[in-house]
Order: structure tokens, then sequence, then C-alpha cells
């Protein structure tokens, strides 16, 4: 177990630091100087020098990098050079947002998509598993930006139930926020419904076909209890693993959906990000996401190994 | 020996033998005898066909605007769907846009498969180190979202359709190492593996003659799963601006300035969407039917 676990982290470490070698990389390859782009096209070559000097890029990229991660392990992620501000207060200010709606959006995928896969399976082949399933492809089909627009138009143009747009914090005014998520909270659910319930249908048709199922039915017990406490088990990891990959394309659906909704997240941080240049913003950005990525991917893994010895069995050997 | 050989030739040219050719066509007949798979055969086929046809179907250039017939809606004289802010006729726009969206979705699914399925066998054939190289490669490019690295190129080397295709390729390429990769593991073991290897066959012959060919059903299926997505995505990516650039009319970009008029004329808003959905939909249909006619073991 120990060792599993070790190995497993040693991985994730790794991951990591290529991951955050990448994302210097591939800012620090923007076009368009930066020292040019904050001087303005009409600064003097003595603030263009200043400003290079300021932020080190004059210095070779090695002696950037290790720079670079220097001040990150010592927690400071830089100035953006259009608001001033540090990036670790603006991360402070979208990252609840961009959590608010990913966590909702995941319950509601979950309340929605987990009971619809388990009656998919169970009815198999019955007019019920049809409907979902064709439910499902469509939440797949779905342009989810498509539909919040839709979502908009049908309840802020017309029947001006929920706002178009705008953000209250949840701490200054919660029923206003939870207002505001609504919508949003829709759109990305659903789509998350749609994986879960495609996923949960697949393990539990899986399960359901397995040896243990089949002397669960032997022994006499009820349709209820095998489904539920034994089937039910087993089909669930595999779900929480596809939820833990499906994460980065959660994430693209956020950035989307904060931009159609004008919430001020992550995802509409980023994008501002790209247009104005600010190379800071942008690693913070890249970094946190692949960070949260290779984290929760590796806390998924460890809780299953937990709860399934086979895996860190196999996984210490192979 | 003889039935070492009688086994390899079999599966090596599956084409050739009665049995195989059978179940493929039977495959066929399952697939076309659900309903919503035969409906999503034929809604791809008419989407191809009308990003093929464009030139003959759309009424009026795409990229020509009218500033004497500005938001006209639906069925209004001359213009079927309307026109949009500029005057442009919508579904001139619609009918192009179905070329440039078909573009990305397949060209970045050739794309993700040609790079990724090589690199996949490779993997699982070698195992070992190389395979442990590959595997940490794979995981650091899941770390990012394909939004992330839409974005990143964006910047790089600035917005574009062939930007769009790479990113959307790349991140198409995990899922397909894993998938070759899985296959390759398991094939590997098998009788007519070992024994093609055991003759003396070159490691590139049993990759491509006895490998590859048995891999075919899942990558088929990954592919028609992955199509639709990378449509998706291309959407997604132009409605951000970071995919198609105007003046080519993509659905996803048609969908961003008609959010802005969205007071005046909300057509411009539904109609894209529909594009999108109706082709997203008919790929998903009929990959699904795909996948339950070449696996059975899912459905």
């Amino acid at each position: 177990m120990k060792r599993y676990l070790l190995r497993r982290a040693g991985a994730s470490l790794i991951t990591l630091i290529a991951a955050s070698m990448v994302v210097f990389i591939g800012v620090r390859s923007l076009p368009g100087n930066m020292a040019v782009a904050l001087s303005g096209e009409n600064g003097s070559a003595a603030a263009l020098a200043a400003i290079t000097k300021e932020f080190g890029l004059d210095k070779p990229l090695v002696i950037q990098y290790v720079d670079w991660v220097g001040q990150l392990l010592r927690g400071h992620l830089g100035v953006s050079p259009q608001t001033g501000l540090t990036v670790s207060s603006e991360l402070a200010q979208r990252v609840p947002v961009t959590l608010e709606l990913t966590v909702l959006s995941i319950l509601l995928g979950i309340v929605i998509g987990i009971p619809a896969g388990i009656g998919a399976a169970v009815r198999r082949g019955k007019a019920l598993d049809y409907a979902s399933n064709a439910v499902a492809l469509f939440g797949l089909s779905v342009p989810s930006f498509w539909f919040g627009i839709l979502l908009i138009l049908l309840f802020s143009v017309k029947f001006h139930i929920f706002p178009s747009s705008g953000y209250v914090s949840l701490f200054s005014n919660p029923v206003e926020n939870l207002k505001d998520m609504v919508m949003p909270v829709v759109v990305l659910g659903s789509g998350v419904a749609a994986i879960l319930m495609r996923q949960m249908r697949a393990g539990m048709l899986e399960t359901l076909r397995s040896d243990y199922v089949r002397t669960a039915r032997a022994k006499g017990l009820s349709e209820k209890v095998v489904i539920g406490k034994h089937a039910l088990r087993n089909s669930i990891t595999a779900v929480v693993t596809v939820l833990g990959l499906q994460f980065g394309v959660l994430l693209s659906g956020v950035a989307v959906t904060e931009q159609v909704f004008l919430l001020p997240g992550l995802g509409r941080l980023t994008i501002d990000a790209v247009f104005q240049r600010d190379y800071p913003t942008l690693e913070a950005v890249a970094l946190l996401v692949a960070t949260s990525y290779i984290v929760i991917n590796f806390l998924v893994d460890v809780v299953y190994s937990v709860l399934n010895p086979r895996i860190r069995l196999a996984g210490g050997s192979a | 020996m003889s039935a070492v050989s009688a086994d390899v030739s079999i599966v090596g040219h599956p084409v050739h033998n009665q049995v195989h050719v059978e179940k493929r066509y039977r495959r066929l007949k399952v697939l076309l005898r659900r309903p919503t798979a035969l409906a999503g055969g034929i809604g791809v086929v008419l989407i191809i066909a009308v990003a093929i046809l464009a030139p003959l179907i759309s009424p009026y250039n795409p990229t020509a605007s009218n500033f004497s017939d500005l938001f006209s809606s639906p069925f209004s004289t001359g213009h079927l769907l309307g026109t949009d802010q500029l005057g442009r006729d919508t579904l001139s726009r619609l009918v192009y846009g179905a070329r440039s969206t078909l573009e990305v979705g397949v060209l970045a699914t050739i794309v993700g498969t040609i790079v990724a399925v090589p690199v996949g066998i490779i993997s699982g054939y070698y195992r070992g180190f190389v395979d442990s190289i590959i595997m940490r490669i794979t995981d650091v490019i899941l770390a990012f979202p394909f939004l992330v690295i839409a974005v990143g190129l964006a910047a790089i080397f600035g917005p574009s359709l062939q930007n769009a295709i790479l990113a959307l390729g790349i991140a198409q390429i995990p899922s397909v190492i894993r998938i070759s990769r899985g296959e390759t593991l398991g094939l590997r073991e098998q009788e007519f593996i070992q024994a093609a290897i055991a003759s003396g066959a070159s490691d590139f012959s049993v990759i491509f003659r006895y490998l590859l060919p048995n891999m075919m059903s899942p990558l088929v299926v990954q592919a028609s799963i992955a199509i639709p997505g990378a449509i998706l995505g291309s959407a997604l990516l132009s409605f951000l601006g970071v995919g198609v650039q105007p003046p080519t009319p993509a659905w996803g970009s048609m969908l961003a300035t008609a959010q802005t008029y969205i007071y005046q004329d909300y057509w411009l808003a539904v109609l894209p969407g529909i594009a999108i959905l109706v082709t997203t939909l008919s790929f998903n249909f009929f990959g699904d039917g795909l996948r339950d006619a070449l696996d059975p073991s899912l459905s």
C-alpha cells in the first residue's frame, strides 16, 4: 500500500514538473515582447529597459524558469502588468466563482446522471434505457454556450426570471448568488449528467454480468440488494475515475459558460489574459489548472486503491 | 506449424475470408436496424453533402454584406433564414459554416489518430522504459484542457483554423494512445501474434500486418466519438474568438456575434446552434450505433 502510494505520488510529481515546464516555455514563446506591450507603442528606450530588467526578461530562459519556480514555491505568483494587482489576489477573487460553478455542476450531474445510468442498465433494452440514452446523447451534442444563450433568451429576455449576467458573491448575498448560478449550473450540470449516465450504465452492465452478481442472485438476495449494494459499489468507482479524467473537459466548459453568463471566474480571466499578453496571469492560471487536474486524479487513485485492494496490489508489481 | 500459419492467414487477411465478410455484413445490418443510428447516418451524409456542395446550394455569397437589408427575419423576401447585422444571408453562412466545422472536426481527429496510434502501439509492444516515458507524456497532455492548449497556440501563433485543428488534435492524443496501447498489450499475448513473432516476422510486419488490422474496431469507435467532440470544440473555440477567423463563416463565431444582438434578433442566436446540434447529434447517434455494432459487449 505504502509502496503503491509512493510510486503514484512520484509519478504525479514528475508530471507536475513537466507540466510546469510546458507552461513556462509556452508562455515565454508568446509573440509580442511583454516589455513593449507594457511600455506602450511610444515608450522610451529607458522605460523599456527598466521593464525588461524589472521582470527579468533579459536573463537566459533556464534562469528565468528557476527564478520563477523559486518565486512560486514562496507563494509569489507575480504582478499582473495590466492591473498592477498581484496575480494571487486576482486568483483569490476568481477561484471561488469557478469553484462554486464547478462543484454545483458536478453535484447536479451526479444527482441526475447516476440514477439515470443505473435505471438504464437495470431496464436494459427497455423504453427507459433508450429514452435516457437518447437524452444523454442529446446532452453530449448540445453546444453548452448555445444552450446558455437559449436559457438567457427564455428566462432573462422573455420572462425576466433570472438575471442574464452579473455576479454577486455567495457571502454577501447568498440568494442573489444562487439565482445568478442557476442557469450556468444547469448548462454545465446537464453535460456532466450525460457523461456520468453513460459511464454508470456501461459500468453497471459489466458488473451485472459478473460471477459474483450471479452468485448474489442465486443466494436469493432481492434485486434491490444485488443492485443497490453489490453491483453499485463496484461500478461507481469507475465512474469516479472518469469524473476525475473529465475534469479538464469540464474546465473548458466552465470557461465558455463564464463567458456566456459574464461570470468573473478563471475562464474569463484566462481569455482576457491572452488578448492582453498578461504573462504572469496566464502562467498562474495554466499552472493552477494543470496542478488541480494532477492532484485530483492522484486523490481519485488513492481513494480508489483504498476501496479496491486489487488495484494497489497489481499497481505494486506493474 | 501448419495450424499456426492457417491461423495467422485468417487474421492477417480478414477480407479474403468468407466468415469475416459475413460478419461485417451482419454488423452493418445491426447498425442500420437501429432507427437512431440510421437517422444519424443519413444526417452525417447530408451534412457532408452540404459542405461539399456549398457553392451550389447557398443562395448568396456568405460574406457579401447588404446594408439596406439588416436583421431581416426568417422567411422574409429573398432570404429563407433572414440576414445578420451586416445584411449577410444567414442560410448561405450556415451552409458555408458546415465546411469549416467539418474540416476542423475531421482533420483534428485524423491528426490525433495518426500521431497517437503508432505511439500507443510502440508503448504497448515494447513496454518497459519507453512505455513509462510515453505514459508520463500523456499524463502531461491530459493535465491541460483543450481550451488551454488552444488558447496557448492562438496566443503564440495567432488564432486560426489550423491552430484549432492542432489544439483539438493534440487533445485527442492521450485517449487514442491509451486505447491503442491497451489493445496492443492484449493482442500481444494472443497466440497468432506470438506465432508471428516466433516465426521470425519483423516488428514492423507484426505491427502493420497483425496488430493494426485487429484494433480497427475500437479505433473506429473512438474516432466516431471524437469527431462530434472536436466539432463542439471547434464551435467553442470560434465562439471565444480563437478558432476560425472572420470573414470565414463559422457556426461558433456566428453565435458569439448573435449574443450581442440578442435583443434585436434572436433568430441569429438560435439558427447556428441548431446547425451545430444537428451535426453533433447525427455523428453521436451514428457513432453510438457503430459502437454497439462493432463491440456488442457494451450494448
